[in-house]
């Protein structure tokens, strides 16, 4: 009997649409994941984040976003191929265990901003960074995975659902329910997830979808229409408590090791309005990336422990 | 050939053929071309039904066309699994265009569509059941190549091409309206959806009175000639050869000068020979287009690119033999 190509070994995870398992590809020796997506038993056929992770995976080639090596059918099932990544950003930042530098979160910012600015100059939204979607090469290098809920920057008129993004992680014109909007989206979730890097606990964690909007504007202070003019456009934008905007010393207190120009970044990335918020070409070029001390090289960036 | 016992088979996406290289494909699958055709185009009026029903936009309907015809390139036409066939392709255009509809929904009105006055729960699901196991056999005769009809699609290129070029209102709408028809052809096959827009609109200024059609060099809107000539021709051929079952004949936009076979036929006479895709000398022995897919492989891999095939070819840490179909 010929040899297939790819073998599964082991079940790693198990998700609403998909089994995962890691595997091998058997021509070059190289260890794989192998995203086996579940047709049977499915309300609605083939599932939509499968589609969308194919879709968009096969539009980009780039060191920080995850590669989709292959696409096969086995007997009726579609699996997906992709680089197996062991690690994510969430464990790394969870595990007290393990201590790491501004030059460390600089090299994870600047990696995830790569990735970010590849997809936004390929017109492709992400929709749902956060930590657990930064996967981790054994070579340190960092990924942007999981494209389930990604999709095209529509056309003006087109209708967008302000549905996405995990609520922690989520901007403020997608709270407002927002039907138009744009990759300056995912750009929040970076900040949010910036902010989480010097923090080590997440920045605004939202009870619910109402307590979301509550947390996110007593950190950040409530928008109003002088800095986003369109901001009374949204039906309830009247019913939200007012809070005034923290002062830089208050937020110097709060991101003690921050230094002026990572404060600078953080709140172009955080800003209300998000025709004003920093795009990706913005933040990479911005005097973060300038100043000491320089990034991490990514080999050398603190690994989890008991791998 | 006994491919059953090979568990591998890798197999290059080619998402547009000739002409010929279609003409041959089917050649396996559609015993009688004129029943195709005419079940073609009440497929297409049955797309239509359903499109206008759930106020689909015109790239799910364009989408659908494409995955349709696809499909009957590489599998056997039976005119009873047609209906199914466009309503699974219609399905899964919904999802590829982001205008998702519920499989329950599409299926209701598809049924009904079809004239059947009481709709058991029961027909419906066996509906929903065809349409799932159809959906992964259309897009697997579409190698999961989802760089087609994503963001390119004919009617929003017409308004951005149009716009480039400063074309005036009343061309544009005219091939807004001709690109209607050409939904119902096999050029969706042969060349993109942004070339028919280019194609659609030259024949609109062609016909117009006050508007000219510029000499750009196509090259500018990631097209050539061949491309263009090979839409500009179906298009008009279609007209020149039914026009009278044509939708432009009876949407011409008010104020318009009278349109007819004949007005096809001088711009043909006009554009001269007729000219198109170069057609490549191997279409007989083309084993992509000969050979019958086979779906007992174990392993059926989906490659886009030819470089991928062309690497794993090269000696490897492992030779394993495989089935190659390029």
């Amino acid at each position: 009997m010929m040899q297939t190509e790819y073998s599964k070994e082991k079940k790693v995870g198990e998700g609403t649409y998909a089994v995962v398992y890691v595997g091998t590809k058997y021509s070059t020796n190289r260890k794989v994941a192998i995203k086996e997506i579940k047709t049977s038993g499915f309300k609605d056929g083939l599932d939509m984040s499968a589609i969308r992770e194919v879709k968009y995976l096969q539009e980009m080639n780039h060191v920080n976003v995850i590669e989709l090596i292959d696409v096969f059918m086995a007997q009726n099932n579609l699996n997906l191929v992709l680089e197996f990544l062991p690690a994510d950003l969430e464990m790394i930042i969870k595990d007290s265990s393990i201590l790491f530098t501004n030059a460390d979160i600089k090299s994870w910012l600047l990696m995830t901003l790569r990735g970010v600015h590849h997809c936004h100059r390929n017109f492709i939204l992400h929709r749902d960074l956060k930590p657990n979607n930064l996967l981790l090469a054994p070579d340190g290098q960092l990924k942007l995975a999981d494209f389930g809920l990604a999709r095209n920057m529509g056309s003006p008129q087109e209708i967008l659902t302000s549905n996405v993004v995990t609520r922690w992680y989520r901007a403020p014109e997608l709270l407002f329910g927002a039907k138009h909007y744009t990759g300056a989206i995912d750009m929040w979730s970076v900040g949010v997830i910036f902010a989480e890097l010097m923090l080590r606990i997440p920045y605004l964690p939202g009870k619910d979808d109402i307590d979301q909007i509550d947390v996110t504007f007593r950190a950040l202070g409530t928008p109003t229409d002088r800095d986003w003019p369109e901001i009374s456009t949204f039906s309830t934008y009247n019913k939200i408590q007012f809070y005034p905007p923290p002062s830089r010393d208050e937020l110097r207190r709060r991101f003690a090791a921050a230094t002026e120009n990572a404060l600078d970044l953080m709140c172009g990335m955080l800003t209300m309005n998000p025709h004003k918020r920093w795009d990706p070409t913005k933040c990479l070029t911005s005097e973060f990336f300038v100043e000491l001390p320089e990034p991490t090289v990514p080999e050398e960036l603190p690994k989890l422990n008991n791998k | 050939m006994a491919s059953q016992n090979f568990q591998t088979a890798i197999l290059l996406s080619r998402p547009y053929l000739t002409r010929e290289q279609i003409k041959r494909a089917q050649q396996n699958t559609i015993a009688d071309r004129r029943i195709y055709n005419q079940k073609r185009i009440s497929v297409f009026k049955f797309l239509c039904d359903i499109c206008v029903q759930f106020k689909f936009p015109r790239k799910t309907l364009e989408t659908a066309m494409y995955f349709y015809q696809r499909y009957y390139v590489f599998n056997k036409f039976e005119t009873e699994m047609c209906y199914d066939v466009a309503t699974s392709c219609l399905f899964i255009a919904c999802k590829q265009v982001e205008t998702i509809k519920k499989v329950a929904d599409l299926c209701a009105v598809s049924l009904r569509l079809r004239s059947i006055v009481k709709v058991s729960p029961e027909m419906l699901d066996n509906c929903k059941k065809r349409i799932f196991q159809l959906e992964l056999h259309i897009l697997e005769t579409c190698c999961f190549d989802y760089r087609v009809n994503n963001t390119v699609h004919i009617d929003e290129f017409i308004v951005k091409i149009g716009k480039e070029l400063s074309l005036n209102y009343k061309a544009c709408h005219l091939a807004w309206l001709i690109a209607f028809d050409a939904l119902k052809l096999e050029i969706l096959l042969m060349v993109p959806q942004h070339t028919i827009a280019i194609a659609a609109l030259k024949i609109a200024c062609e016909l117009s009175d006050d508007t000219e059609w510029p000499n750009v060099r196509y090259t500018l809107f990631e097209s050539d000639e061949p491309s263009v000539n090979e839409a500009y021709f179906d298009i008009v051929n279609f007209f020149i050869n039914v026009f009278d079952l044509s939708d432009l004949k009876d949407n011409l936009p008010q104020g318009f000068r009278k349109l007819s076979i004949e007005t096809f036929m001088d711009l043909k006479r006009k554009a001269g020979e007729e000219k198109g895709l170069k057609e490549p000398e191997n279409v007989a022995t083309d084993a992509y287009l000969t050979k019958e897919r086979d779906y007992t492989v174990r392993e059926r891999r989906y490659v886009l690119s030819r470089k991928r095939i062309n690497d794993e070819n090269r000696p490897t840490v492992r030779p394993a033999k495989k089935d190659r179909i390029e």
